[in-house]
């Protein structure tokens, strides 16, 4: 009887969120899974199926595999350098010294910034004709513009990437620095360590959860990344920062008008995703297994 | 284990540097903010002659008093719904036995993984068919359960001893009555930091505000500055105004909320 | 990670990447090959050329939508009209409807401003027929898409019904929204590109500023003695987004040198199926405008995503370009942004304006720009309002305003004798070039310009192409590759619409 009314109430709770998942997420996702292996007219509505193997195809084929690289450097270059670098700034701050609340402020702040408030500012520093930054530099940076050649368009989006996510990483790594019994430093102190050792042996262990939890939200926007490709390149130059949520919301996207090409791309990043954060949970049981 | 002396003189010269690199866009765009159009090229470091003229004319030109007030409006929506929803469900997954419970929780763990590009499109087309473009349903229903909160707020829930629930079961407390008096008051800085979350993710939506709002009307700050940025031939400076007026709003917020947001990331973030 | 997990992950990213297909993604799951069209053999030079073929219009439009003007009665008719104009444009566009509405009341007008011409594309194709606007404007290139929806009210049915006189009108102009014989939608907004310059550049490189170059080697010489007397930095800037110096201005340069960019009249005669633009001409085309980049001065900006870079190129302080070649329409907010005193050491009276320079000089534009769809299946009387109220902006008054107020270029010749644009054009020529660049345009389908289904996506592979070309690609080998993709975009639409 018990067990009765706890379902009931049960249902109620969970009402809510399931209805919406379910018509907003999971549908979704069935439907696009559907769609994958469908072409459409222009306007989306009348679709045929063009059989599973469009999948197969989709996945091997020039544009997605050139789509995926990007996707996977520009990962691989903003998350271990945001990561080093939100690391390096709480650490740095994290002091007891005079003013030391304005400076945390201060490396706070660009949490504040959105997706299209970092990368419009950054738009007009790197602007190669009358940017700021264009002038400094000089060089590539003048003609035609960092976000222009296309040997530097990716590190340019990935540098306005990593200083808007930076306010993320700083805030939450700081905080569990403050979680760090102080005892530890001043052992290891004690026992001849440096500063870097002593980041090294006990900073970095302490911090094992925070740096996965980080690493784990800084990879999920990296793969899921569209403002500042919208924004900043339009995919380009020569689709050197085309990835795979560009190839399909992007306005110089090839396949902007095929619905079902998009949806198979669009499912073929969810596994991709999968894959990815199995990799990372596998890492996060790994440690908890071996402890810290 | 003190830093003094060079050491000290090292570290805030360090922290300075950096701090002005950090600062160095945030900066350039305040100064061209509000400065005239005419002069915004020359000296872009300088702070040039005061006008507020940029920024009013940003305002405008970017409707940008009502993409605030629909940001403001929907971030709120979103945010209150995802903290109701998920305390609730996190409570059915910690306290509560039905069948199934396994599945449905698999349900959810499987939602956090589904990308939101993969569903926009589709996504779209609902929210047309219940005509529910342009309006603050539109923008604010589809995000108003998150298995992300649940989580957040189940993982507090999980760590309350079991003779605390006997104890309020023996005090005939029914499992509302529970959630109300002592499992809630206990999730407060979860709920926080969620609360924070959620705004600020809302708020900074780029893809969905723009995908079902027709009407320039319907903007929210994102989409707004977005569509600000692609007329063409427009000043750069009425761009960078834009990007301030949006950004102060939140930098205001975080300043307020400051404490909440750190408390309720160490709780979230530090247990794993 | 120990060295243990990371084998397989690494193996895992190996298999990925060689698992590449070399295939485009438009070829996913298509059972059979694209049948590879015959090669090209277009004779360079080709100038006479099928105009549209004889009507067979009484029997194509019966099959259409039909508009009966009538059908309006005294109102009042609210109707909603969905644009993409933004800013200076979208003002000037509020306050003419600002003045239909208030000089009658039998039609009301509801502006939807959608963020920009996609936007209101996208929006359109993906409404479903209730949420679909009574009246839309939509750029140029969408025309075959339009068309296909076969959602529309062809506006030759209404010229028809009551008897609209067009023979004021631009030939170029209505013949750019033409195809088998049918008048579909009329133009409303209409620009070219041409090419803006810097009249003290060439004052101070000796140069005669209101002689602006028009052929291409021409320019290479501009460009020669900007860098030869240090005037300027560079000549011509060029750009390759697929709205500018890559995907339009190939259409513009084929169109001038009386090439057809794809099949069938350009797709005037019947949908097309291919692409033509990987022959000897666009190759030529090409490799001459790459010459004016290695040795006439000039330089590549890159993709322009914004729209801005030509220009801004013109603007910069320390390697300023002297040229650049950019919409008819940019020239009224360029004359207000410098006017504003926004760009240091450059007056408004310094912007010249010149037709758009050509390998061969020969006159003429495609058209850029927008044009009006009166949306079917809203009722008789929506539609009939929505012709009262395109009748009322194709005035030769509200054509006056308009371009006044916008640097569009009126579509009809009648509207040249009224003021303001007559003023205008007398106290600043500058503003005509664009307008007697367009009455200047040959008639044919190689000047009307391509219509094709994706003709946006063609314009981004397009582009790409000219990217690498202007990178020091191989012409040939860069258009070759393009068309095949470009052909497989054409292919893909064609086999999505249902068979007629």
């Amino acid at each position: 009887m018990r067990r009765l009314r706890e379902s009931i109430v049960a249902l109620v709770m969970l009402a809510p969120s399931l209805v919406v998942l379910g018509v907003f997420v999971i549908y979704p996702l069935g439907r696009a899974v559907v769609l994958g292996q469908q072409r459409c007219d222009p306007s989306g509505r009348t679709c045929e199926s063009n059989g599973w193997d469009q999948y197969v195809d989709v996945f091997r084929s020039n544009e997605f595999q050139d789509a995926l690289w990007v996707t996977l450097k520009f990962a691989l270059i903003t998350v271990p350098i945001g990561l080093a670098l939100g690391v390096g700034l709480a650490v740095l701050a994290d002091k007891h010294l005079r003013g030391i609340g304005v400076f945390r402020t201060i490396f706070s702040s660009t949490v504040a910034t959105s997706v299209a408030v970092a990368s419009l500012m950054w738009l007009f520093l790197l602007n190669p004709a009358v940017g700021v930054l264009a002038d400094w530099i000089g060089g590539v940076a003048k003609e035609p513009g960092l976000l222009r050649d296309p040997d530097t368009a990716l590190w340019a989006v990935s540098a306005t990437s990593v200083w808007a996510n930076l306010g993320f990483t700083f805030i939450v790594v700081t905080a569990a620095l403050q979680g760090v019994p102080r005892e530890l430093y001043e052992s290891a102190y004690v026992d001849g360590a440096n500063g870097w050792g002593r980041f090294v042996n006990v900073t970095v262990p302490m911090l094992g959860p925070t740096l996965l939890f980080v690493t784990v939200v800084l990879t999920s926007r990296a793969f899921q990344a569209y403002g500042e490709f919208d924004l900043l390149t339009g995919g380009g130059p020569q689709g050197r920062t085309t990835t795979l949520t560009y190839l399909i919301y992007g306005n110089n996207s090839i396949v902007k008008s095929q619905e079902g090409l998009k949806a198979a791309v669009a499912v073929l990043l969810f596994l991709l995703l999968l894959i990815v954060s199995a990799v990372q949970f596998r890492m996060v049981s790994r440690r908890v297994h071996y402890g810290n | 284990m003190e830093t003094r002396g060079l050491r000290l003189v090292g570290r805030y010269v360090l922290l300075v540097a950096l701090a002005f690199v950090v600062l160095f866009p945030i900066y350039v765009a305040l100064v061209a903010a509000f400065k005239p159009g005419n002069e915004v090229f020359k000296d872009p470091l300088v702070p040039g002659p005061f006008t507020l003229d940029t920024i009013t004319d940003a305002w405008e030109q970017g409707n940008l008093g009502r993409a605030l007030t629909n940001s403001a409006v929907v971030a709120v929506i979103v945010t209150v719904l995802q903290v109701v929803t998920s305390v609730l469900a996190a409570y059915a997954f910690s306290f509560l036995r039905f069948p199934g419970r396994s599945i449905v929780f698999g349900i959810f763990v499987a939602t956090l993984l589904i990308p939101f590009e993969a569903t926009v499109v589709v996504n779209r087309r609902t929210i047309e068919d219940l005509g529910w473009l342009n309006s603050f349903q539109g923008l604010a229903v589809p995000f108003v359960a998150t298995a992300f909160g649940t989580f957040l707020i189940r993982q507090v829930f999980v760590t309350l001893p079991t003779d605390m629930r006997d104890a309020a079961r023996m005090d005939g407390l029914g499992h509302w009555g529970f959630l109300r008096e002592v499992a809630l008051p206990l999730v407060r800085p979860s709920v926080g930091a969620l609360a924070l979350f959620s705004f600020l993710a809302t708020w900074n939506q780029y893809l969905w505000p723009t995908v079902i709002t027709t009407e320039q009307d319907w903007n929210t700050v994102q989409s707004g500055l977005r569509a600000l940025a692609q007329a063409n031939l427009d000043q750069p400076n009425l761009v960078i105004a834009g990007t301030i007026i949006v950004a102060v709003p939140i930098f205001v917020i975080l300043l307020v909320f400051q404490k909440q947001l750190v408390r309720g990331l160490t709780a979230g973030a530090v247990k794993g | 990670m120990n060295r243990r997990r990371a084998a397989p992950f690494l193996a895992g990213c190996l298999v990925l990447a060689a698992c590449g297909s070399g295939e485009s993604i438009l070829e996913a799951g298509n059972d059979r090959a694209t049948t590879t069209p015959a090669p090209i053999d277009t004779t360079p030079g080709q100038t006479t050329l099928p105009t549209i073929p004889p009507t067979t219009l009484p029997a194509v439009l019966a099959d259409l939508p039909s508009c009966t003007p009538d059908a309006l009665g005294d109102g009042p008719v609210t109707i909603t009209f969905w644009h993409g104009l933004s800013n200076e444009l979208g003002r000037a566009l509020e306050g003419l409807t600002q003045q239909f509405n208030d000089s009658q009341d039998r039609v009301r007008v509801n502006l939807e401003f959608q963020g920009g011409y996609e936007q209101t594309i996208d929006k359109y194709l993906q409404s479903s027929p209730e949420n679909r606007p009574d009246m839309v404007q939509t750029p140029e290139y969408a025309l075959q898409l339009m068309i296909d929806t076969e959602s529309t009210v062809p506006i030759e049915s209404c010229i028809q019904a009551s008897g609209y006189d067009t023979s004021d009108f631009i030939p170029a102009a209505l013949n750019a929204y033409a195809t088998e014989g049918v008048q579909w939608t009329i133009p409303y907004n209409v620009s070219n590109p041409v090419l803006f310059y810097n009249k003290k550049y060439f004052r101070d490189a000796g140069l005669d500023p209101e002689d602006p170059p028009i052929t291409l080697e021409e320019v290479s010489e501009v460009g020669r003695a900007m860098q030869a007397t240090g005037a300027a930095a560079y000549g011509l800037a060029i750009d390759t987004p697929p709205d500018g110096g890559g995907g339009w201005f190939l259409e513009q340069w084929l169109g001038k040198e009386g090439e057809l960019y794809s099949d069938n009249d350009n797709g005037r005669s019947a949908p097309s199926s291919r692409v033509l633009w990987d022959g000897p001409v666009a190759v030529d085309i090409l490799t001459e405008l790459y010459s004016v980049i290695t040795d006439g001065g000039g330089i590549y900006v890159g993709e322009n995503p914004s729209g801005q870079d030509t220009l801004l190129k013109l603007a910069d302080q320390t390697a300023p370009a002297s040229m650049a070649i950019s919409t008819s329409a940019a020239l009224g907010p360029v004359l207000s942004i410098v006017g504003a005193g926004t760009i240091p050491g450059v007056t408004a009276d310094d912007i010249g304006i010149g037709p758009m320079p050509s390998p061969s000089g020969n006159p003429g534009a495609t058209i850029g720009g927008a044009s009006l769809w009166i949306v079917a299946g809203k009722g008789d009387d929506r539609a009939a309002a929505a012709w009262e109220y395109i009748q009322f902006l194709l005035s030769p008054q509200a054509q006056s305003d308009w371009a006044a107020a916008t640097g569009y270029v009126p579509v009809r010749e009648d509207a040249l004798t009224l003021d303001p644009i007559k003023t205008l054009y007398e106290q600043d020529p500058r503003f005509r070039v664009a307008f007697d660049q367009l009455e200047a345009s040959p008639d044919g389908p190689a000047s009307s310009g391509p219509v094709l289904g994706p003709l946006r996506e063609v314009r981004v592979v397009a582009a790409k192409a000219m990217g690498e070309i202007m990178l020091g690609a191989d012409p040939q080998a860069s258009l070759t590759a393009a068309a095949t993709t470009a052909n497989q975009l054409v292919s893909a639409y064609n086999s999505s619409r249902p068979p007629d």
